[in-house]
């Protein structure tokens, strides 16, 4: 069954002040995951 | 003194060329040959396609910054290479063909030290019969003049739609091994925005093709992910939004043929069917360049250096999905025929997809290649430039920088509409891009926590933050080397 987006979510979703925080936190968020490094694969330490 | 000839001002070669010259001493030559003069913020070509943005919001000209920079520019193309040089001088070079000025047409020989082949894709519309650019009512957002097209096309809906006209709006993939389905998923998403801007929603049936097995799959063979308190798959949090719009979908479609309106398609059941349109927007193949190559001797050496894009430190052999691993993927991105070559982004040939084949009951293979970002295009660029400079500076004949796709996260931020108080966007990473059954064999491959998924207006800010904080970095602003690829 197809998952639905309920009006509390919506609201989130589009509150601006909910979703500056949401930025502030997904730009660290992503910042860590994507400069956080990367290597190899196939030397294993 | 060493040269370094980059094909290619893409995200990929501009990449390179720049942390190149900010590195490398005066004395060594950094020189960039493209056939395109300026330089392109591509994910922004989705707001070109929507008229919220203009060409000129995303691209600058590159020849008055290299001649600032000290990077040489030749605005030509890569007709063959020569890695071991000819019989008259043993110097490796390409030939390149000028496509600009009283020079257009000319050939010449650019020599190198080191070669980067940041050439990216071919856009291969030619291998889906009817597809073409602003012909047949299909559209593409694959460059900004495409995507202005895609825009003027779209308009001319709107107004017709105004007029009480109801339309049918197909978006997706044009052939049954295209990638870039984020690309196309953006799209959808701004232009079902856009029609409930202009008050026209009711008046569009909106249906997403493409050769996926499930939604969200993404040439990535989807993934497990965090979403809020929630995990799920790709596919539950893509059906979710296209419900949410009203966005029908048909899936596992390889489009065969374009007709004025009409996409033909093979599904996996291998059912010929077709779906009638007034405006599309679907995405080709996309294909390496054909280019030659040529050893001393002038005999043809093509299959040392290519397959389909080029060869580079990956595991090419053939096995099936069952076997593929990471390590299968490249990590330095050197040629193993000739050391002082190199594919970073799109360049490079993949050892395999990432998706899981699959073929229809015809045997017609329909399932995503895969696709390969702006980031780990940029990330990869970095790294080669990193291992080039420590070999010119003798620091070291081992190359130390590494960055496999199966050890790298990536980060997509879809914009699923325009505005600064009513946007939105689809915030999706993944760690790894490849996924690493032995590592995370629990969670698809990948790890949870770091491949998460996020809803909202703070996705569509990131994306447009993104955009400036790019666009800076390109231009070689002060202290650009700071903000990450």
């Amino acid at each position: 069954m197809v998952r639905r987006i309920s009006k509390y979510k919506k609201f989130v979703m589009g509150n601006p002040v909910i979703q500056f925080f949401k930025f502030l936190w997904l730009s660290l968020k992503i910042l860590i995951i994507v400069a956080g490094g990367h290597g190899g694969t196939r030397k294993v330490s | 003194m060493a040269k370094v000839v980059i094909l290619g001002a893409g995200i990929s070669g501009h990449v390179a060329a720049s942390h190149l010259r900010r590195k490398l001493g005066k004395e060594h030559k950094v020189v960039v040959v493209s056939p395109n003069g300026n330089y392109q913020w591509v994910p922004s070509n989705i707001w070109v396609g929507i008229g919220r943005m203009k060409p000129k919001d995303l691209l600058f000209p590159l020849a008055p910054l290299y001649k600032k920079k000290g990077i040489g520019f030749i605005r030509g193309k890569a007709v063959t290479f020569h890695p071991e040089g000819d019989t008259e001088n043993s110097s490796p070079y390409v030939n390149i063909e000028y496509v600009l000025g009283e020079d257009k047409g000319k050939r010449e020989k650019v020599t190198y030290d080191y070669l980067i082949n940041a050439t990216g894709p071919r856009l291969a519309f030619n291998l889906t019969e009817g597809l073409l650019p602003a012909t047949n009512k299909a559209y593409s957002v694959c460059t900004y003049d495409h995507a202005e097209h895609a825009w003027k096309g779209l308009q001319e809906l709107i107004v017709s739609m105004k007029k009480g006209q109801k339309v049918k709006i197909l978006i997706g993939t044009g052939h049954a091994k295209a990638t870039c389905q984020g690309a196309a998923f953006e799209y959808i998403l701004n232009v079902e925005q856009e029609l409930r801007r202009h008050k026209v929603r009711d008046m569009a049936e909106i249906t997403w093709i493409a050769n996926e097995h499930k939604l969200g799959d993404f040439g990535m063979d989807g993934m497990l992910l965090t979403y809020g308190s929630n995990i799920m798959k790709s596919n539950e949090m893509v059906e979710m939004i296209f419900e949410d719009r009203g966005i029908k979908w048909i899936l596992g479609a390889g489009v065969h043929k374009i007709e004025d309106g009409v996409a033909h398609y093979e599904n996996l059941e291998g059912e010929y069917k077709s779906e009638d349109y007034d405006f599309a927007m679907l995405i080709p193949a996309f294909t390496g360049h054909g280019f030659k190559a040529y050893n001393k001797d002038n005999d043809d050496i093509t299959e040392k250096l290519f397959k389909g894009f080029m060869i580079v430190d990956a595991d090419y052999t053939a096995k099936p999905y069952e076997q593929w691993s990471v390590q299968d993927w490249p990590e330095t991105y050197q040629n193993p025929s000739y050391a002082n070559i190199f594919a970073p982004g799109i360049a490079f040939a993949p050892p395999h997809a990432i998706s899981k084949p699959r073929v229809s009951k015809n045997g017609t293979a329909i399932s995503p290649s895969p696709p390969r970002t702006g980031m780990p295009s940029g990330i990869t660029a970095k790294l080669v430039a990193d291992n080039i400079i420590d070999l010119i500076q003798g620091k070291s004949k081992e190359l130390h920088h590494k960055g496999s796709m199966g050890n790298m996260g990536a980060a997509c931020i879809a914009s699923a509409g325009y505005g600064m108080t009513s946007g939105s966007g689809v915030s999706i990473t993944t760690y790894p891009i490849v996924p690493d059954f032995k590592k995370y064999p629990d969670t698809h491959g990948r790890k949870l926590g770091k491949t998460f998924g996020e809803i909202g207006l703070a996705g569509h800010w990131l994306k447009l933050a993104l955009h400036y904080a790019f666009l800076y970095k390109a231009k070689m602003k002060p202290f650009w080397w700071l903000i990450p690829e």
